[in-house]
């Protein structure tokens, strides 16, 4: 093969060669594609030929509506699979190296491990789960190893034994983590939970990468008039009430889990952005820049090819602190009754424990653990992140 | 397609500029240049190798990537004939269809495949997130080589040719060592087949061991694929080794060209001069002749006038009714440069005369400032003691001004007054100093294209 004539690189007839280049599209492109319009046909169809109230999927026997948040959920878990994960798979060399610097970090592989499970369990879990029932009956109902006095649940599901204070009701297998204070079950609305904090996280990390990385990384690869303008805007956008332009949005016109992600999600990428631009910025004074701008490789291709996956250890740096921020600040309005009632949030579940704090602790401890640990994981996953996937630092300590 | 016909230069470059504007105040207001390269010509013809050789700031690196067009250069012509462009003609309105730096971008695409760079620095010539086979390969995918499979071979084919085995495809820069690196990025330029390299200090990064090795690859290589070559180092020696011709720079000027043969054994340039006593030499008892520079080294800025060198020269004329001993005649005029820069500091000279064995009256300060100047106590030439003298006496008295004037009007060499122009010695060796125009009775223009 390598005494193939056509192999030798001074026996390229580039004029035959240019002649015949289509573009090829990238394995990646390509499958974002298959994947995006059958989804937007979807979207089409959902919106033109079916009713607000009709399910989508009506056509094949599913009754479900697809919502907006959905929609882009599934946008964004695309481009995760084919631009996260399947050039991990592609490029087998290096995926190997981060992970075996990864793996140094303890902490972060219990962490991502723990962030795994949420999103396994988020993402398929309210498919084989029926949605919690509201049962008056069996609220207030204990976890398992814990007990409460008898006079809260109507009917005590678990073993009720006499205690100094009166009857204690005990928890029970029927509900392992107990119920809340209109009977529904616990762990359910915990994983439906999970579901929400992995579209929180998903589509807020689509939102602030896309807008954040293509300002920040345009705006130092082209310099000048570019950079002034796209910077400025991103001073004036980094002053902008988003709190205070969310009250009034859900007041005026009312607003659920989509105006929060969205809101919150197109004004929270300054930050990212000018971190990437000042990254960027160091990464386009390299050579390889030099040498990949010398091939004659046009703008898109070095900023893509080049820029991006150099600045891709700062972007995933501070996602790993945006998104907690987001699960909190969900968590934070839904406590405060700015959220939204309909989405099963831990945050909601959070502040349906409110009143009962005294004598069911359960209801707002369990997510309150969850949201803690998630943070927590978070917070371990980006450090080890961002020492795992700078190779040059890691060669020049050596 | 067109063929070459005569001895057509694959690369002319003709008077490049590049200046670099210094701006101030909210206005960007232009209030004056760099000028890392200042009007630079010289021909490469194909298959050869020039060096060009300066010392670091020089502008050397600045006129490789002004050539190979990285930055676009302020003025001048860099006329490229490689790739089918042979025997092309001037246009009517005097511009050139082979001057890289007008050219479209299609041309300039195209351009791409024929000229390549090898950079300074290995560690960082390569994008860390891509395996070095993808580095190589991506000027092949980037100029529509679609078949993945094609691209594989012709690197993998490659990276043996250059000591380097098929298997280090898939491996990461990081896993290689910086001889290994410099060897792939030859591999890189090599790729798309290019008919001239621009080399920028190939070699300075590299351990002495590996750097042989490295400059025969590219010999060798250049002798099998018939390369041009411009070879950029602030290293003679490695210039001896690989370069046909050499062209020395100094602040953004070429001061002397020629072939390298004649350059290194009959250098007409006193900086070609001072950089040859530099190269170390294997005999410990040789006599070497160690010329040192003194003087202030000028900034691109602001150059000196007249001869760009005369600031450093350790053969700077004296002018006429002036005859001293040529050393003593380099530290007058640095004494002179001093004391007009007002960097003279007399109070720091009265404090060491002080503490120091002497009296630390006037006489001790003066000897201070000569000692500190390198000046002699008496010159071979009454008159220059007389004016030194009277300058040191305004000195002291504080009078810095007038020291500056008495020395500036009683010490001057025609280098800061009039330009040198190229001087020919014969067989393309050329440099610009006014020794030789002297020498040479009448001084002749500067040869046309040649």
């Amino acid at each position: 093969m390598a005494t193939d004539k056509s192999s030798r690189f001074d026996n390229v007839d580039w004029e035959a060669v240019t002649a015949d280049s289509g573009r090829a599209l990238s394995t990646n492109l390509l499958g974002t594609l298959l994947c995006v319009v059958p989804l937007i046909a979807l979207l089409v169809y959902d919106f033109v030929a079916l009713g607000q109230y009709e399910d989508t999927f009506a056509f094949v026997g599913i009754g479900y509506d697809v919502t907006q948040l959905d929609w882009l959920f599934a946008l964004s878990l695309i481009l995760f699979v084919f631009y996260a994960l399947l050039p991990l798979y592609q490029n087998p060399r290096i995926t190997r190296y981060y992970w075996r610097e990864f793996k140094r970090n303890r902490p972060a592989v219990v962490s991502l491990a723990f962030l795994t499970f949420v999103f396994v369990v988020g993402l398929l879990g309210p498919i084989f789960i029926s949605q919690p029932e509201i049962d008056l009956v069996t609220q207030y109902q204990p976890p398992i190893g814990m007990s409460v006095q008898n006079t809260y649940p109507v009917q005590c599901l678990g073993e009720v034994t006499s205690g100094a204070s009166g009857q204690l009701c005990h928890g029970s297998l029927a509900h392992p983590l107990g119920t809340d204070s209109r009977g529904r079950d616990i762990l359910v609305m915990l994983i439906y939970g999970m579901q929400v904090t992995v579209k929180i996280a998903f589509i807020t990390s689509l939102i602030v990468i896309t807008i954040g990385t293509a300002v920040g990384t345009v705006a130092a690869y082209s310099g000048g008039m570019i950079d002034e303008v796209l910077m400025r805007y991103v001073d004036v956008q980094q002053s902008f009430p988003t709190f205070i332009a969310y009250l009034l949005i859900l007041y005026a016109y009312g607003g659920g889990l989509f105006l929060f992600i969205v809101l919150f999600g197109t004004f929270a990428w300054e930050g990212t952005a000018r971190y990437v631009r000042s990254n960027a910025l160091t990464k386009s004074e390299d050579e390889f820049m030099k040498s990949a701008e010398l091939t004659g490789a046009s703008t898109y291709h070095i900023i893509t090819r080049h820029l991006i996956p150099n600045t891709a250890s700062s972007i995933i740096t501070i996602l790993t602190l945006l998104v907690p921020g987001f699960i909190l600040a969900e968590a934070q309005l839904a406590f405060l009754g700015l959220g939204d009632p309909t989405a099963p949030s831990w945050g909601q579940l959070l502040s349906t424990g409110r009143d009962a704090l005294p004598y069911a602790p359960w209801i707002t401890l369990m997510p309150g653990f969850l949201i803690f640990l998630t943070i927590l994981a978070f917070n371990f996953l980006g450090d080890a992140v961002l020492d795992a996937l700078n190779p040059e630092a890691q060669a020049e300590s050596e | 397609m067109t063929e070459r016909v005569g001895d057509e230069p694959l690369l002319s470059v003709r008077d490049l500029e590049k200046h670099y504007p210094i701006t101030q105040g909210y206005l960007s207001r232009e209030v004056g240049a760099a000028r890392a390269v200042d009007g630079i010509s010289f021909d490469l013809r194909p298959g050869e190798t020039l060096g060009l050789v300066g010392e670091s700031g020089c502008g050397k690196s600045t006129a490789a990537t002004s050539i190979i067009n990285l930055e676009t250069p302020t003025g001048g012509e860099v006329l490229f004939n490689g790739g089918g462009r042979w025997n092309r003609q001037r246009n009517e309105d005097g511009s050139h269809p082979n001057d890289v730096t007008a050219f479209a971008d299609d041309e300039l695409f195209a351009f791409r495949r024929d000229a390549q760079m090898i950079f300074q620095d290995p560690s960082s010539s390569f994008d860390p997130r891509m395996s070095i086979g993808s580095s190589v390969a991506e000027p092949l995918q980037v100029h529509g080589m679609t078949d993945q499979g094609r691209r594989r071979a012709i690197v993998e084919d490659l990276l043996e040719q250059v000591g380097l085995a098929a298997k280090d495809y898939d491996r990461y820069p990081h896993e290689f060592s910086g001889g290994q690196k410099q060897r792939i990025a030859l591999a890189r330029a090599l790729v798309l087949n290019p008919e001239l390299i621009v080399a920028d200090e190939p070699v300075s990064a590299l351990d002495v061991s590996i750097r042989a090795e490295i400059l025969s690859l590219i010999s060798d290589l250049q002798d099998e694929y018939g390369l041009s070559m411009l070879f950029i180092s602030h290293d003679m020696s490695v210039i001896r080794e690989v370069c046909d011709r050499v062209a020395v720079m100094y602040l953004g000027e070429i001061v002397e060209i020629g072939d390298a043969e004649e350059v290194f054994t009959d250098p007409q340039h006193p900086y070609t001069e001072a950089l040859l006593s530099a190269i170390p030499t294997a005999d410990p008892r040789a006599e070497q002749a160690n010329i040192e520079l003194r003087g202030t080294v000028p900034t691109p800025t602001n150059p000196p006038s007249g001869c760009r060198f005369h600031t450093r020269c350790h053969r700077v004329i004296q002018p006429d009714g002036i005859d001293i001993d040529q050393e003593n005649w380099r530290s007058l005029l640095n004494f002179r440069d001093e004391v007009l820069a007002g960097q003279v500091d007399v109070e720091s000279a009265r404090e060491i005369a002080s503490t120091a064995a002497g009296e630390g009256d006037d006489a001790d300060i003066k000897s201070e400032l000569r000692t500190e100047f390198d000046l002699p106590e008496s010159f071979a030439d009454a008159s220059v003691d007389e004016t030194l003298a009277d300058a040191l006496d305004s000195l002291l008295d504080g009078d810095d001004e007038t020291a500056a004037e008495q020395l500036s009007t009683a010490f001057t060499t025609p280098c800061e007054q009039s330009e040198p122009v190229m001087t020919d010695h014969g067989d393309g060796h050329q440099s610009q100093c006014l020794l030789n125009e002297s020498a040479q009775s009448a001084p002749q223009p500067t040869p046309s294209d040649d």
